[in-house]
C-alpha cells in the first residue's frame, strides 16, 4: 500500500496547551474538508515546552514538524490548504 | 451543548496564574498584577477600554476566590486580602455560584430588537399586530419602546422581511429551572431558593460572568506546606478530561501532593449492590418505579422544585459519598478531597461531613499546567486497587448507571430502564407526571443533569466527543488488566 498520509499534524497534549484550548483540537478530523481528509494524520504529542503564560503561545501544534502556535482547527485547515496549494503550483 | 469559547480559556487563565503564583509563594505580592497582565494596555480592549477589561478580571478573580461583589466594603481593597482570606478558606453558605456583576453586560432587557433590514414598509404588520401598541416608525424604521413590550414575538413573525431579530438572554435561555433572573439594576441574580447548581448559566454566559467559588487556593496552599494529611478521591470521569491513561491520571494527583488517591469508582461498585437490591425490593413491593440518586443536581431539582418525586427517589447513597465513607476508614486522620467534573457535587459535599473540599476538573487541569506535569511521561504503572469493576467507571457517561444494574441482574427480573439524559424543560415535564401515572413507561429511571453524563460536567476541559473515547479507553484498561491476570 502507498502511504498517502503527506501531513503529519501533532497535537500538544502538555496540560497547559490541552486546557487553553487544546483539548478541542482534537476534533480536527471533524474539521478537514473532504480532499484532505485522506492526506492527514493526527496524533497527540508529550509537552513541547510552549507553557509559558506571558508569551502565550499555547495551544501548539506541529505540522510536518513546523510548529503552529494559538492553533485552533480553522487556523490548521488554512494552513494546510496554504500546504497543498503551494504544491500544486 | 455550549461551543468552545475564549470566556472559558480566561477562566482557565486565571486559576494557572492563581495557582503559579502560589506556588512560587508570590501569590500576595503579584496577585494585583494579574489583571494588567493579562489585559496589557497593548492590547485592543475587548469591552469598552483596557480599565473595565482589567475591572472584569479583578472582579472574576475575586469570585474564584469565594468572594462576590456584595463582601466588597471598599472598591479600594486589593485583590491582596480577599486572597489572604482565600488561603484560610472562606465561609461557605450552600450557594456555590456568584455573578460577576461587572462583567455581566447586562444583556437585553426586551428580546426583540429591530434590524437595519427594516424596509418601513406600508403594510407595517409589526405595527398593526402588536398587541400592545409597542412599535412606533421613525425615520421610516420601525422601533420597539422597550416599557410598552411583553416578548411575545408577533411582530417578529409578522415582519415579511425577517428585520426583527430574536436576541436571548443565554443565561436565562439555559437554566432549567429559571432560577436567574435581572434585577432592578439590569444585572443578572441568582435565586438560591430555585437554583439546582446544574452550572448550566455558568457555561452558557459568553461573558463568562458567572462564576463558581473555589476552595482550589485553601486546599493548594494545605497541601503544598503539608499542613494537613489529604485523601483524594478522583470522579471516574476525571480520567476521561485528560490525555493520558488512567494511571498516569491518578499518579499525577498523587503527584501534586495528595497523600492518598482513590477512584470514586470504587464506591460505584457499592452504589451498584446496593441500587439493584433496592430496586427489586420497592419493586416487589409496588413501587411503579425508581429513579437514580447519584447526581446531586437531579437531587437538589428534587428538593426545591418537585417533592413529590421524593419518594421514588433511590435512598442509595451516591458514588461519592460510598468513596467519603471507605476514605474515612481507611484513613480517618486524612481530609477528604472530592475531584470531578461537577458544580452541584459543591452542595452533596457542603451537607456531607465526611467530605472536606472539591475540586474541579479545572481546577485539577490548572495545577497540573501550573506545575509543568506533563501526564504522558507519568509513571504508568497503577495504584489503585484491583477492585474497582469497569462498569462503575462507566459511571460517568450517560446510561453507565443502568449499564452497572444490568449486568447484575440475573435475565429473569425484567427490568424496564430509561434515560433522562440531561434535565432541561422537556425532561423537567417527563419527571413531574411520573409520580401520578399508574403505569409509567420504564421501572429504573437514571437522571443526569448534564446531557451526556458526568463526562460532559459544566467544569470540564474536554469536548464531549473526546471525553468519550477516552471514558471507553479509561473502561478497557481494567478490562485488559483483567484479562491479564
Amino acid at each position: 500500500m502507498i502511504d498517502s498520509i503527506k501531513y503529519k499534524i501533532q497535537i500538544c497534549c502538555g496540560t497547559m496547551c490541552y486546557i487553553m484550548g487544546g483539548a478541542e483540537l482534537h476534533l480536527l478530523n471533524d474539521h478537514l474538508p473532504s480532499n484532505l481528509k485522506d492526506k492527514v494524520s493526527i496524533e497527540g504529542i508529550p509537552c513541547i515546552g510552549k507553557c509559558d503564560t506571558k508569551e502565550k503561545h499555547h495551544p501548539c501544534v506541529k505540522i510536518n514538524g513546523e510548529e503552529l502556535n494559538n492553533a485552533t482547527s480553522q487556523k490548521i485547515v488554512k494552513q494546510l490548504l496554504t500546504l497543498e496549494n503551494n504544491d500544486l503550483l | 451543548m455550549t461551543y468552545y469559547n475564549n470566556a472559558v480559556i480566561t477562566k482557565h487563565e486565571l486559576l494557572v496564574r492563581l495557582i503559579q503564583l502560589l506556588d512560587t509563594n508570590k501569590l500576595l505580592d503579584d496577585i494585583d498584577r494579574i489583571p494588567l497582565e493579562m489585559r496589557p494596555r497593548t492590547n485592543s480592549p475587548i469591552r469598552c477600554c483596557v480599565h473595565k477589561d482589567r475591572a472584569v478580571i479583578k472582579y472574576k478573580l475575586m469570585a474564584l476566590l469565594g468572594f462576590n461583589i456584595a463582601d466588597e466594603q471598599h472598591e479600594l481593597t486589593p485583590l491582596k486580602e480577599y486572597a489572604e482570606q482565600a488561603l484560610e478558606g472562606y465561609t461557605q453558605n450552600g450557594n456555590f455560584l456568584t455573578v460577576v456583576d461587572e462583567a455581566c453586560s447586562s444583556c437585553v432587557q426586551v428580546n426583540y430588537t429591530v434590524s437595519n433590514l427594516c424596509q418601513g414598509c406600508e403594510g407595517r404588520p409589526c405595527q398593526v399586530n402588536c398587541p400592545k401598541d409597542a412599535i412606533m416608525v421613525l425615520n421610516g424604521k420601525a422601533n420597539i419602546d422597550h416599557q410598552k413590550c411583553v416578548n411575545c414575538g408577533i411582530c417578529q413573525k409578522a415582519c415579511p422581511f425577517h428585520a426583527i431579530a430574536y436576541l436571548p438572554v443565554p443565561c436565562e435561555e439555559s437554566c432549567p429551572v429559571k432560577a436567574i433572573r435581572k434585577n432592578a439594576d439590569g444585572i443578572e441574580e441568582i435565586d438560591f431558593d430555585k437554583c439546582i447548581h446544574c452550572g448550566k448559566c455558568m457555561t452558557a454566559c459568553p461573558f463568562g460572568a458567572i462564576s463558581e467559588k473555589s476552595q482550589i487556593l485553601n486546599l493548594f496552599n494545605n497541601i503544598k506546606h503539608k499542613k494537613e494529611k489529604t485523601v483524594a478521591m478522583v470522579a471516574p470521569a476525571i480520567l476521561s478530561q485528560f490525555k493520558a491513561s488512567s494511571a498516569q491520571i491518578l499518579n499525577s494527583i498523587k503527584a501534586v501532593g495528595f497523600d492518598e488517591v482513590m477512584e470514586v469508582a470504587e464506591g460505584a461498585n457499592m452504589t451498584t449492590d446496593h441500587e439493584t437490591n433496592e430496586l427489586l425490593e420497592r419493586l416487589n413491593s409496588g413501587a411503579t418505579f425508581m429513579t437514580t440518586s447519584c447526581c446531586p443536581s437531579y437531587i437538589e431539582f428534587s428538593e426545591k422544585h418537585a417533592p413529590e418525586l421524593k419518594p421514588f427517589i433511590s435512598d442509595t447513597p451516591s458514588p461519592m459519598a460510598y468513596t467519603a465513607m471507605l476514605a474515612k476508614k481507611r484513613f480517618p486522620e486524612h481530609k477528604a478531597v472530592f475531584i470531578g467534573p461537577c458544580l452541584a457535587k459543591r452542595t452533596e459535599v457542603y451537607q456531607n461531613q465526611n467530605i472536606d473540599y472539591v475540586i474541579t476538573t479545572e481546577e485539577l487541569g490548572a495545577v497540573f499546567a501550573a506545575l509543568k506535569f506533563d501526564l504522558v511521561k507519568t509513571d504508568d504503572s497503577p495504584i489503585v486497587s484491583k477492585v474497582v469493576r469497569p462498569e462503575s467507571r462507566g459511571y460517568a457517561a450517560s446510561g453507565g448507571v443502568t449499564n452497572a444494574i444490568k449486568t447484575i441482574l440475573s435475565s429473569e427480573h425484567n427490568i424496564t430502564t430509561e434515560l433522562i439524559d440531561g434535565i432541561d424543560k422537556k425532561s423537567i415535564r417527563l419527571l413531574r407526571s411520573l409520580p401520578n401515572k399508574k403505569v409509567t413507561d420504564a421501572s429504573f429511571y437514571e437522571v443526569m443533569a448534564c446531557d451526556g453524563g458526568c463526562i460532559n460536567g459544566p467544569v470540564n476541559v474536554s469536548p464531549l466527543k473526546v471525553s468519550q473515547n477516552k471514558l471507553k479507553k479509561a473502561i478497557q484498561e481494567i478490562q485488559s488488566e483483567e484479562a491479564a491476570v
